[in-house]
């Protein structure tokens, strides 16, 4: 069989709001094009376009892919971005290769999910807080589904187990005034804090949050934690060292992950890219979605959307956090949910970890309660 | 009982597809069946539409029909107001005659054909809480209703624990509704006990200096 010659599209923001998760995406899409390529079974051509943050710049830049008729495209980080994009997608039937880790309760036939679903981040999270003794939450996060979906399943996890949000509060994207809700969480003395906030209102909050309780004497890492499901290592470096170290992170990738296939990941990374940023869980499901593509693609022979599906689906591959696997039904990917401390150096140590990898659950049938418990206890009257 | 359980997670329930086999519907099966669902088609062959309602399980089944189908069958079965499982109707052709028809088989939520994956599970969420809404209230209303019937017989044993015992009006209801209480029967049911009970007093006859006036 000849070499076959595909062009891909790479659809991620190295600028705007979320560029520094952007570049690790774009790296980690990059550098497994350089490995296919080397390996020489099927070359491939990437075309990049950079929508600088901008749901409009997807769309042209998803058209403009498209239209030069590529089939194949990774990209896209919010969910506002892939959602923006799949109509495109689905009208042409063409596959959108999506890697990152969000909240669920999608699924398209013109969309393969590489990242975490609710079930691989949230769900290991909450469970690891509650058998830790965590019965009383505080939420805040930016204002919008990533958050609220996150904190719905919090709520409800919490409320089965017999615990309870003390608070939750909602800051607008890019907001850095936390003086209000650090008080509010500081009265509330919750056993941890649940973080959905992203990008620099997340980093602001950190250091805000350990700079307040070290003024009362209070030691925020152990007297109350904070937990994320999008905590990842270019982030840590991103909050500094005086309040990096003692965070909850709920992921299915860590750098420090030790095994032999991730230290060889991590050395051709930091070859390819020395100015970094560092990997990040989304880089690493960059790098899968473009070799799971690629083998695909030369399994299929064809760059035809239902072909190459059906080849992805019937492959494993060995990714730097372990073997991983395409569900046929859901095009989500069977991942391995692990939970990790972070660490003064901007690492996290991994503190619990799943047996083998767990299959997607994006609509969370078979780990959300059928019915909606209600944590409020039951009004009773005494009748004399 | 103040406010109906949310049902979000539908694993489990079956859909029970009342559409002939298309594309459509084969999009409509393989996303019910990611949200957990099973799928059932129960058209008939070559039959009109029908559906036997007393086969039905509220907590367990969910009836998709195709609007474009002719529906008298179903209607002739249905209950009076409300089906006794939620109904999602598919709308094709959009006439008022078809939209109707559904709004009397009782769908409480409506898929637009062709159908589309990413709009099945809105679709379902609003049916299944919105049937499940209309029941408890349309439960309340009957109690309620049960409840005024009663009422006549609580005014009577009001009077007449005003007559036996000198009580005025409000201490003669606060005995009946203590005793009700520990009989843990409803106010109107003990009242309407204790009017039957026990033979009516007769009225006290009106003086002539009333009648006259």
């Amino acid at each position: 069989m000849g070499l076959s010659h595909h062009r891909i599209g790479i659809l991620f923001s190295a600028d705007g709001p979320y560029g520094l998760v952007g570049r690790a995406m774009l790296n980690g899409a990059l550098l497994a094009v350089d490995e296919v390529n080397a390996r020489g079974d099927c070359v491939l051509e990437p075309v990049i376009r950079d929508p600088q943050g901008a749901l409009a710049g997807y769309v042209a830049g998803a058209e403009r892919l498209l239209d030069a008729g590529i089939r194949h495209v990774v990209g896209c980080y919010t969910s506002s971005s892939r959602k923006e994009i799949i109509p495109i997608f689905e009208k042409r039937d063409a596959l959108l290769w999506y890697p990152s880790h969000y909240e669920g309760f999608e699924t398209s036939a013109n969309v393969v999910y590489t990242g975490a679903a609710p079930n691989q981040h949230i769900v290991p999270l909450v469970r690891h807080l509650l058998a830790r003794g965590g019965r009383t939450a505080f939420c805040v996060g930016s204002n919008y589904i990533w958050a609220w979906e996150n904190n719905r399943i919090l709520r409800e996890t919490l409320a089965i187990a017999g615990g309870d949000v003390a608070g939750e509060r909602y800051l607008a994207v890019g907001e850095t005034a936390f003086d209000q809700v650090i008080a509010a969480i500081l009265a509330a003395k919750p056993d941890f804090v649940f973080n959905t906030l992203i990008g620099i209102s997340a980093y602001r909050f950190f250091r805000d949050f350990r700079s307040a309780c070290a003024a009362r004497g209070i030691d925020q890492a152990r007297t109350m934690p904070v937990a994320s499901c999008s905590l990842a290592e270019p982030e840590l470096e991103a909050i500094g060292p005086e309040a990096v170290d003692g965070h909850l992170s709920s992921s299915v990738y860590f750098t420090s992950i030790d095994t032999p296939r991730n230290r060889a990941f991590m050395a051709a990374y930091a070859a390819r890219f020395p100015e970094g940023p560092t990997p990040s869980a989304d880089a690493e499901s960059s790098y899968i979605a473009v070799h799971l593509l690629a083998r695909a693609l030369a399994r299929a022979g064809t760059e035809e959307a239902a072909t190459v599906r059906r080849a992805a689906c019937a492959d494993e591959f060995e990714a730097p956090q372990g073997p991983v696997r395409l569900d046929e039904t859901t095009l989500h990917a069977c991942l391995t949910p692990r939970i990790g401390l972070s660490t003064a150096a901007a690492r996290f140590t991994i503190v619990a970890q799943a047996e083998a990898p767990v299959a997607p659950d994006p609509y969370l049938v078979r780990s959300d309660p059928r019915v909606v418990p209600v944590s409020r206890r039951p009004h009773l009257k005494v009748v004399p | 009982m103040t406010t109906p359980r949310l049902i979000q997670n539908f694993s489990g329930a079956q859909a029970l597809l009342i559409a002939p086999p298309s594309t459509a519907t084969d999009v409509l099966a393989g996303t019910l069946m990611k949200l957990g669902l099973t799928v059932a088609s129960v058209l008939p062959a070559g039959e009109a539409p029908w559906l036997d309602f007393e086969i039905l399980d509220p907590e367990h089944h969910i009836v998709i029909v195709d609007g474009d189908l002719p529906l008298p069958g179903l209607a002739a079965s249905a209950v009076p107001d409300l089906p006794p499982v939620p109904v999602v109707g598919l709308v094709g052709v959009e006439a008022p005659s078809r939209l109707k028809g559904l709004l009397q088989l009782g769908a409480t939520g409506l898929l637009r054909k062709p159908i589309h994956g990413a709009s099945v599970y809105a679709a379902l969420f609003l049916a299944v809480n919105e049937h499940n809404r209309r029941r408890l209230l349309e439960e309340r209303l009957a109690r309620h209703e049960e409840r005024r019937r009663g009422r006549r017989h609580v005014v009577k044993a009001i009077l007449r624990l005003m007559q036996e015992h000198g009580l005025d009006d409000d201490a003669a209801y606060e005995t009946l509704r203590r005793d009700a209480m520990r009989a843990r029967q409803p106010l109107e049911a003990y009242c309407e006990a204790l009017v039957r009970a026990r033979p009516s007093v007769a009225a006290p006859a009106l003086s002539p200096r009333l009648a006259r006036s």
